[in-house]
Formats: structure tokens, sequence, C-alpha cells
């Protein structure tokens, strides 16, 4: 029984450690967000997607190429009626959840003029990287990006551009 | 007369008349036998059944699929855009404060 116990409890350990989608909890922020996007897509739901993704159009065939190796991806954008909708103390909640020895920050952008935040962490693992998180704060738009499973720097700056890019902190050098 | 009596004489036991079996022996032979359904026509019903949830599969799956091509397509334009945001941002800071330097 004791054996039993243990070896659930390090299944589910083992589960949480292997790529797991990040926890966000959006439900304040929904209530007051003018509008959402929301898409959730889910292993299974990738690989489906995938068989649809046409070979012809290369925008479609780069999608396929990036989506095949990943467990899942969760964007989550919220527009509101007027800045201060949600407040900095919002954001740092969902970076707080990326204070992990698993998560690294990568690039920290943060313009005080623009009111435009981009912070994006990588998830590290024994093979490379896990998992990509973006949280963009901008005075009237909030998105959180949770792309799961392995990413290859091709496929990320397919994604996004080459994405060499080095670690900076607007406001510091401001200073 | 009480209910009583008014209940016992309603519900008396009346013996049928002597050509009432006869009638409705007469009347079950004229009604003609239902006749069992010909094993092609469930073959058949069953296959065109069967061909309707396979048809509606199939559409649920490309529904499915195409829906989820769509999610992944704006998933990976909403991040790809955030990250090229970033990226245009490094770059800028880095020219101006290569200029500055």
């Amino acid at each position: 029984m004791k054996t039993a116990g243990f070896l659930l409890a390090f299944a589910m350990f083992a589960g949480l450690a292997a790529g797991q989608q990040v926890k966000w909890n959006y439900d304040k922020l929904a209530e007051r967000a003018s509008d959402s996007v929301d898409v959730n897509l889910d292993g299974s739901l990738l690989r489906l997607a995938a068989k649809f993704l046409s070979n012809d159009d290369p925008d479609q065939a780069k999608a396929r190429k990036l989506v095949e190796g990943l467990k899942g991806i969760y964007v989550k954008t919220f527009e509101f009626k007027n800045p201060g909708e949600y407040s900095p103390a919002d954001v740092e909640a969902f970076r707080a959840q990326l204070h992990s020895p698993d998560w690294q920050r990568i690039v920290g952008v943060h313009s005080k003029e623009e009111g435009e935040d981009v912070d994006v962490y990588i998830k590290s693992e024994a093979k490379g990287i896990g998992g990509l998180a973006i949280i963009a704060a901008e005075p009237k738009e909030l998105t959180l990006v949770n792309i799961v499973g392995p990413i290859d720097l091709d496929s990320l700056s397919e994604l996004g551009g080459h994405f060499n890019i080095p670690e900076i902190d607007v406001e510091k050098k401001k200073k | 007369m009480n209910l009583e009596d008014e209940l016992r004489t309603a519900l008396r036991r009346k013996e049928p008349s002597p050509e009432f079996t006869e009638r409705v022996l007469a009347r079950v032979g004229s009604v003609p036998a239902r006749r069992a359904p010909r094993p092609w026509v469930r073959w058949v019903a069953a296959m065109a059944a069967s061909v309707l949830l396979a048809a509606g599969a199939i559409e649920y799956r490309q529904y499915r699929g195409e829906h989820a091509r769509s999610q992944v397509l704006l998933a990976l334009r909403i991040a790809g855009g955030k990250l090229n945001k970033a990226q245009k941002k490094v770059q800028m800071l880095n020219a101006a404060h290569r200029n500055n330097s």
C-alpha cells in the first residue's frame, strides 16, 4: 500500500516536473477585461492541428514544424477599455510563478515611457529548452503566453525572429 | 339506496351474451397478421446508420482540426508578435546605447 502511494506520488511529481503548463490564475483580470483571447491547445489538439496545417503555405509549414514537438500552447490576451484597469501587482503575480530554478528570464524589456513591459522566460531541462513563457503588459492590454515542450532555437527564431538577444532592462539602462 | 348498494349494483358481475366469444374470435381472425421485416431491410438500416455516424464523425474531426489549426496560427501570431516587439526594442536600445557611447 505504501509502495503504491509512493509510486502514485512519484508519478504525479514526475508529471508536474515534465513540461507542464504554467497555472496562471486569470479570474480577476477576466472580470475587468473588455475583450479577451483564449487559446488552449494541449498535445492531442496540437497533433490534430498539425495534420491540418498545409505544407504548401510557407507560414503554415513553419508552424507545423514548430508545433510537432510541442505539448501545449496556451495564450491569454486581455484588453481593457482604460489604462490602469490592472495593476503592476497583477503582473507581478504572474511573474512570481516563474521565479523558480527551472525558469530563466532571457529578455526583460521595461519601457516606462510607453508603459510597456515584455518578459520572456525559457524553461531549462536536461535535454535543452523545455518551454517558453511570455508576459507582455501594455497600458490597455495584457498578454500571457505559455508554450510547453521542447523548443529548439531554430524553431524559436522562426516563431519570432532570431533570438540571440542579450538580457537588458530599459529602466536600469536609463538610470 | 345508499352508496354501498349503488356500488354493488353497478359492479355486479354480468355474464356475456352467448355469441360474444364467437364475435371476438371472428374479429381476431379478420385482422391481418403483421409481417416481420425482411432481414435485408434491417441490414440496410444498420448500414445507413453506420454511414451516417461515420460521416458525422469525419465532419466533426474536420471541424475540430480546422478550428485547432486556426487557434495554432492565432497563438503563434500573438506569441511571435510579442517576441518581435521585445526583440525590436532591445535592438533599438542597443543601437541607441552604441550611439551614445
